[in-house]
């Protein structure tokens, strides 16, 4: 059941983005719903459901994005063992601290792309840090909606 | 030894996903683009949800144009309401022009054939919109309209002027009681007075008891009363009863509609001292 929700949760993740780009196209590239999911996994699971499912959610977008196999994958997997060995150590239940590690993981996000391109031999141009730091708030505050959402849900059954 | 292994499971699951996406990204770059299984795998498992993309990209596509559709016919239905409320103006106008033009020619009808000089006149004014015992004229002593002519329509007499001011006359209808028409009864040429009874009706006095009279007849005048010529329509008998005396009590009906009346005749009469050229 818990496999169910999660590729629920990655293909709405995959459906909403996609809207989002194409109709709202400034919040769709200010935020990655991808890296909520993962983080949101990361919070309510176990450590290792949530490296599963980042690495999940990271090919999925590496297969829309149309970038190397993989990158994604390696990133989000790294996102949710993150997510979920910090979660298990802090009580991340209040608005703020999800706000920050949403921001966090989201701003070093293109340092890990960074990396990795250079691992595989790919050129990657760094984006200028107000977009970035855009992109970490939009994730964060998307985020903090959806966790809250899926809190309303989960109090519903 | 599996006590460890446990505890160090999140990490070495870790490791086994970061190398397999590794694996990945660098059999992806060998690809030179070209899709790898796993990738093609992954776009058929993500495919339902691209699809649904697509299908809500097209259904909020599709209530757009419909709702500018709408908009639309929104402004071509107000645009075309418009057109109807004009065209229905004309067309009330045309059917106004239409229905003068058939007054007027039977106005003219009328004058062509009548002995005397007249004067196309309108009524402009009545002296309650619920009678017609006095009315207005749009034509006045400028005009040669003086007192005492006679007024008519091709349907009958409407009655005569007691005032002529320059561009405008006033008129007494045959339905004011203080009128009178010297008439006969056309059958049978019994002889009598039309006396106004007001709201549309008329009587007729001084008509002897051994007249024969019916309802239906036509009384016409007689030209006794030195005012009306002879010959034209008052109304038609709708009643006859016993009158005081050796009299007949006659009813008679106006052939005048006085309360739609619009276009008249006023006669110019020769014994008229007002009379004259037309200007």
């Amino acid at each position: 059941m818990r496999i169910v929700r999660g590729a629920a949760a990655v293909g709405v993740a995959c459906l909403l983005q996609l809207l989002l780009l194409r109709y709202l196209p400034e919040i769709g590239k200010r935020c990655d719903l991808f890296t909520v999911v993962v983080v949101y996994y990361g919070l309510t699971s176990p450590a290792s459901a949530a490296m599963l499912m980042g690495s999940a959610a990271g090919l999925v977008q590496d297969s829309l994005l149309h970038v190397v196999l993989g990158m994604n994958g390696f990133k989000k997997t790294l996102i949710g063992y993150l997510a979920g060995s910090i979660g298990s150590l802090f009580m991340l239940n209040q608005p703020l601290p999800r706000f920050a590690l949403l921001f966090i993981v989201t701003i070093l996000d293109p340092l890990a792309d960074l990396g990795l391109s250079s691992v595989v031999g790919q050129s990657f141009i760094f984006p200028e840090t107000w977009v970035v730091l855009q992109r970490g708030l939009g994730t964060g505050v998307v985020g903090l909606l959806a966790f809250w959402a899926a809190a309303r849900l989960s109090a519903r059954r | 030894m599996a006590g460890v292994l446990s505890e160090r499971k999140p990490f070495l699951l870790l490791l086994a996903l970061l190398t397999f996406n590794l694996v990945l990204m660098s059999s992806s770059d060998r690809g030179h683009g070209r899709r790898s299984v796993l990738e093609e795998g992954l776009l058929v498992l993500s495919s339902p949800f691209l699809k649904s993309a697509s299908w809500v990209s097209q259904g909020m596509v599709g209530l757009w144009r419909t709702y500018v559709d709408l908009r639309g016919v929104e402004e071509e239905n107000r645009r075309l309401r418009a057109q109807v409320d004009s065209l229905g103006e004309e067309a009330r106008r045309g059917i106004e022009a239409r229905l003068e033009a058939g007054r007027l020619r039977e106005t003219l009808d009328l004058k062509s054939a009548l002995e005397y000089r007249t004067v196309t006149g309108h009524v402009i004014a009545r002296d309650d919109p619920s009678g017609a015992r006095v009315l207005l004229l749009d034509r006045g002593s400028n005009d040669g309209i003086a007192a005492d002519q006679p007024i008519i329509t091709p349907r009958g007499i409407v009655g005569r002027v007691i005032t002529a001011a320059p561009g405008v006359a006033k008129v007494q209808t045959i339905l004011d009681p203080n009128s009178g028409v010297a008439a006969i009864v056309q059958r049978t040429r019994a002889q009598g007075v039309v006396v106004g009874e007001g709201d549309r009706a008329c009587r007729m006095d001084y008509v002897t008891d051994l007249a024969s009279v019916e309802v239906g007849d036509v009384v016409i005048t007689s030209g006794l009363d030195q005012i009306y010529p002879k010959g034209y329509i008052v109304g038609v008998v709708t009643a006859v009863g016993e009158g005081q005396g050796l009299t007949k009590l006659v009813r008679l009906k106006p052939e005048v509609d006085f309360k739609k009346l619009e276009e008249v005749l006023v006669l110019l009469k020769p014994s008229s001292p007002s009379s004259g050229e037309i200007p």
